[in-house]
């Protein structure tokens, strides 16, 4: 059972090591969950199609290395590419349904879901394909971890502090915290919306294929990915109020710190018995519960503004 | 052909019960379940279970029959206060990890291999419990939608503060029709594992939840004999998908994700071009003398 888990021999070695693999499964999963609060926060619906972009993103990118780009331009590729796709959604979708209930646009958004993850698994099969990386493995204060798991960790943290820049220190941005904060006051001042809404839509799926290709370079392709990532991002969302884009990162750094340490700690010897771990498929029982225990503390957060 | 015609019969009244207990949460009280396929998966693993443990058929049935509504009560407790949005999310999400558990702990119902059930030996037995079901589920479905009941629960559908400034408890309503729904669901579970005959976690997807959502959008909310046609036009298409990869030459799997491709779609465009559904929910409209 010990084997199965990196677990360095010097002491402390093993906490530094749960919050290093907490933060770069939070990495894959904030970067993905910020579309999802921005989407909200002005049009207010859970975007359930917003997984799938995270899931295109990803085979996007397996194209574009499959015709010769190299993999950071085929990431760059890969989220012009899914940002075009969400505000060609929108603009076909979504932006007709602006006046009905949130609850039908949830709906719709899983009917746009279920067309582009059937579209995927058509075009590209069922059967997983990983996606070749060099990767080079670093010691760092009694922690194991990859280049790999560094280069993502940065990104995203480089790709936060891009988006807080633009939301908070451009008039752009402050034009979309307008928006969030109050539509029709915003447009009767002179902001244009439905240009907003697209560019919007445009960051929210770039970031979702950043996302997406991160986690098909840490682990594989697969149409069924989105139900792996579904559950974790939502979670996280959830965690941070819904619309709002920090605390999603915040929310998916909860969740991850809660998940790598309930599954990193040796429940068996904590009772005097034998060494017992939480079997790590449980994962997602912890995300749920996390949903579960944040409505029952908090249900009012679902109203709250944008940052 | 007539052995097929019989089991595509039985399949579709099966789906179409799971369409009217959608409707009843969605299309009457507009609660947005997500996690529809759950207490369907709670029915059929209730008589998977029965049968590792070698109860009599019965015992999976009542099993079913009871543990559904009760996870339903359980499932809505949390989401007590809040809206929609997180509503759609806990029961995705509860859904889900029913389905994860029987995958990760083989000792429950097998894992990821299932169970194998006692199957109905006699199809025409199956087609009438089936038809038998359905129409108990119609004749309730309608009793309610017609009833006084069904009036409270299109108030709190429009309008929930509304429906509380009335002096009721909208919370008590939605936890009637969940466990009502609820226990329809497990009920056509449970026949569903007779049915087939083998129970496994690859029959509980999220996207089975979404079949049963686009044959109630494709249907009509609100409108229970519109989801019961929406539920046998989309059962027809699943069930001749064998037939159609054989017809066209190409792989099934492929014909199978055109076939929810095409699902995606009729959801997508109902919502654009005809959300009333293609039976619409009739209009009430009444005169304060009620004439």
């Amino acid at each position: 059972m010990f084997a199965m888990r990196p677990s360095p021999s010097q002491p402390g070695g093993r906490v530094i090591q749960v919050l290093v693999n907490s933060i770069i499964y939070a990495s894959e999963i904030a970067i993905i969950a910020v579309g999802i609060s921005l989407s909200y926060s002005i049009l207010r619906f859970a975007n359930f199609a917003h997984i799938q972009y995270a899931v295109v993103g990803g085979y996007a990118t397996y194209v574009g290395v499959r015709l010769g780009l190299p993999i950071v331009a085929a990431v760059a590729a890969s989220a012009a590419f899914v940002g075009s796709l969400a505000i060609l959604i929108d603009v076909l979708v979504f932006s007709r349904l602006r006046a009905i209930a949130p609850e039908g646009k949830m709906i719709v958004s899983w009917g746009v879901a279920l067309f582009v993850r059937a579209i995927v698994a058509s075009v590209f099969g069922g059967s997983a394909i990983i996606l070749e990386t060099t990767t080079v493995p670093i010691r760092f204060g009694g922690a194991i971890f990859t280049s790999l798991d560094l280069i993502v960790v940065l990104s995203t943290v480089g790709f936060m502090v891009l988006l807080h820049v633009f939301l908070y220190r451009t008039r752009t941005g402050s034009a979309l915290r307008a928006l969030a904060s109050n539509y029709d006051l915003a447009v009767t001042r002179g902001i244009p919306g439905e240009r907003m809404i697209r560019l919007m839509w445009f960051i929210s799926g770039a970031y979702a294929a950043i996302g997406g290709s991160l986690i098909a370079l840490e682990t594989r392709l697969q149409p069924n990915m989105d139900l792996i990532i579904l559950l974790p991002v939502f979670a996280a969302v959830t965690i941070g109020g819904l619309s709002n884009v920090f605390g999603a990162v915040l929310g998916a750094l909860v969740l991850s710190l809660a998940q790598n340490v309930l599954i990193a700690v040796d429940f068996g010897s904590l009772v005097g018995a034998d060494p017992w771990f939480v079997p790590s498929q449980y994962r997602d029982y912890i995300a749920v519960l996390a949903m579960v225990v944040v409505l029952l503390l908090r249900p009012a957060s679902a109203r709250r503004a944008v940052a | 052909m007539v052995d097929f015609a019989i089991y595509a019969l039985t399949i579709i009244a099966v789906w179409a019960v799971m369409a009217i207990s959608l409707n009843i949460q969605f299309g009457m009280t507009g609660l947005v379940n997500f996690g529809q396929i759950l207490p369907f998966a709670i029915g059929a693993y209730a008589v998977g279970i029965a049968t590792e443990l070698d109860a009599p058929w019965w015992a999976g049935a009542l099993a079913g029959l009871v543990a559904a509504p009760l996870a339903g009560l359980l499932v809505i407790l949390p989401a007590r206060r809040s809206s929609q949005d997180y509503w759609a999310l806990i029961t995705l999400g509860f859904g889900e990890l029913f389905r994860l558990t029987m995958l990760n702990v083989p000792s429950i119902a097998g894992g990821a291999d299932g169970v194998t059930v006692s199957r109905l030996g006699d199809r025409n037995l199956a087609l009438g419990l089936s038809l038998a079901l359905l129409l108990v589920a119609y004749l309730a479905a309608q009793r309610i939608g017609n009833g006084p009941l069904g009036r409270f629960l299109r108030v709190i559908r429009e309008d929930e503060v509304l429906a509380a400034t009335l002096g009721r408890n909208p919370m008590s309503y939605r936890s009637t029709v969940t466990a009502v729904s609820w226990m329809m669901a497990g009920a056509a579970g449970v026949l569903y594992a007779y049915v087939i005959g083998y129970i496994a976690p690859t029959s509980f997807l999220v996207t089975d939840t979404f079949i049963v959502w686009t044959a109630v959008i494709l249907g009509g909310p609100g409108r229970n004999i519109g989801v019961v046609i929406g539920a046998a036009i989309l059962i027809l298409m699943s069930v001749s998908t064998r037939f159609l990869a054989d017809w066209s030459g190409l792989p099934s799997d492929l014909v199978a994700n055109l076939r929810l491709a095409l699902f995606g779609l009729v959801l997508v465009l109902m919502f654009l071009f005809r959300p009333e559904g293609l039976f619409p929910e009739t209009r009430r409209i009444r005169d304060v003398d009620g004439r």
